[in-house]
């Protein structure tokens, strides 16, 4: 447990290092943030801007989904999420359903290609398939709040980074970012809150994925 | 250095990626109640005289676990600690592995047995991965200690709860493990919320067969009680939840035994 802590500040303060190095980059002047939102016009807005798939996070082996980014410099972000859950990690396979909100406050242009996005803030809602879970206790309880919590339905809180890689105009992807996020689930964060000995690297889990934007018609009709 | 930070990077981030809080991707040793148990039967096979610590319901105290774990290993006369069960509140993998790895932290092995918070969810598998059985028996100084999932309303009519199978069993064998005397554990004691009550007077019987029973302990209530609930001379002990720091501690001799309350 003791090396496992010892690794997870090593890995933050590479997290601090890279914030660092992203304030020095804002000193320089030149367009930092190139968030632009070019998406869809009338009802075309209900089309995914863009598709994502994701390893871990409490939602399955590997989740893909959809969603839009809207709001000034696209900081919002929405995703719908669908999971699975093999047998092989599990009593059965399962599947997941997740509602995602994202907030990404920067964008900091590193190279004519890249971005960086040093800090994402998410919460997601996840539901997850099979008889053994609930979101209300079954009837057989004595009574109603004999648990007083739900195992069907997790809310996890996150953070994280991403690297945004622009592609070529011609592409029909308009760019690929990599990100990667620490989440923790609620019920831990209840643990954590009431016990010194519960540590943060007992309850912080790691997940990775990868958004692909989709391309505009805006820039495909010009 | 540089080579050496990013593997243990990888280590980390391998280490604590997690496919879902009910996953049973279980970290670290599993089949804890096996190995202690042939740790027990192996050092206390000759003892005349045994001091048996019995914790219940530590679900989501882990300070004060913590506490009573420190308070075990301050004395220097417990043989073995029994766990009543709920060592998981909601079921989680997570939790499971914190109290099995709090619970390693004993210098003296551990039987944890299992609750009705350790079955929701998922937690029924990951417990029988983690600790084991759900119905088991070891010997220790000639006392048969018979521990048994009494969590009838977590498993329908999946399992026989309690399972009177095991106990014909268990009763075939008790002459022949050597034990003259037995105790009986489990987590929910008859008539409470959890135990199919129904049985209850026959599983009643059942216990009365075995050799010379001393006494039943068990949990889940969450207080102090001694109640001889069968009017029968069968005493059921309950011993206190880790959050309201207390366990207790029989002492089981040649002469019979004796029971103290501790609180820490």
């Amino acid at each position: 447990m003791s090396v496992n802590r010892c690794v997870f500040r090593s890995l933050m303060l590479v997290v601090m290092l890279l914030s660092a190095g992203e304030i020095w980059a804002q000193e320089r002047e030149r367009v930092l943030d190139r968030r632009e939102h070019e998406g869809y016009e009338g009802w075309m807005r209900i089309v995914p801007t863009h598709i994502k798939a994701q390893y871990a996070g409490g939602m399955g082996v590997m989740s893909v989904g959809a969603g839009w980014d809207y709001g000034q410099k696209c900081r919002w972000e929405t995703d719908l999420m669908f999971g699975l859950l093999p047998k092989a990690y599990a009593d059965a396979t399962h599947m997941t359903f997740t509602l995602r909100q994202n907030y990404i406050p920067w964008s900091v242009q590193i190279s004519p290609r890249l971005d960086l996005e040093p800090l994402t803030l998410g919460a997601y809602i996840n539901v997850i398939s099979g008889e053994r879970f609930w979101v209300k206790e079954p009837g057989k309880y004595p009574d109603e709040h004999y648990y007083r919590f739900t195992s069907r339905m997790r809310l996890h809180l996150a953070l994280g980074q991403r690297l945004r890689l622009r592609l070529p105009s011609e592409c029909v992807l308009r760019d690929v970012t990599l990100y990667y996020e620490l989440s923790a689930n609620d019920l831990n964060i209840i643990s954590k809150a009431c016990n010194r000995y519960v540590q943060l690297s007992d309850i912080v889990k790691f997940s990775c994925g990868v958004k692909f934007q989709l391309f505009d018609c805006r820039r495909m009709q010009k | 250095m540089k080579r050496f930070l990013s593997l243990i990077s990888i280590a980390f981030l391998v280490g604590c990626v997690e496919y879902h809080p009910y996953d049973m991707r279980i970290e670290g040793v599993k089949g804890v109640n096996a190995a202690n148990i042939e740790r027990i039967e192996r050092e206390c096979a000759s003892k005349k005289e045994l001091k048996v610590a019995v914790i219940s319901d530590s679900q989501r105290w882990y300070d004060e676990l913590e506490d009573a774990i420190e308070d075990i290993n301050s004395r220097d006369d417990i043989d073995f600690v029994l766990h009543a069960g709920d060592v998981a509140d909601f079921g989680l993998r997570d939790e499971f592995e914190i109290q099995r790895d709090m619970l390693q932290k004993l210098e003296r092995p551990s039987i944890c047995l299992i609750g009705n918070h350790d079955c929701l969810a998922t937690g029924e598998y990951v417990f029988q991965e983690v600790f084991g059985e759900l119905n088991f028996a070891f010997t220790a100084a000639g006392v048969r200690f018979i521990c048994l999932n009494t969590n009838a309303l977590e498993f329908d009519i999946r399992e026989p709860v309690p399972n009177f199978e095991f106990l014909d069993e268990q009763i075939r064998l008790s002459p022949d493990g050597g034990a003259t005397r037995s105790v009986v554990v489990m987590h929910a004691q008859p008539y409470s919320d959890q135990f199919n009550n129904n049985v209850a007077t026959i599983f009643q019987h059942y216990l009365r067969r075995f050799p010379d029973l001393l006494f039943c302990v068990h949990g889940h209530g969450h207080s102090f009680r001694e109640v001889d609930i069968f009017d029968d001379g069968i005493v059921y002990y309950q011993t206190d939840c880790v959050g309201h720091r207390g366990y207790l501690i029989f002492t089981i001799n040649e002469e019979g035994y004796e029971c103290e309350q501790v609180r820490f």
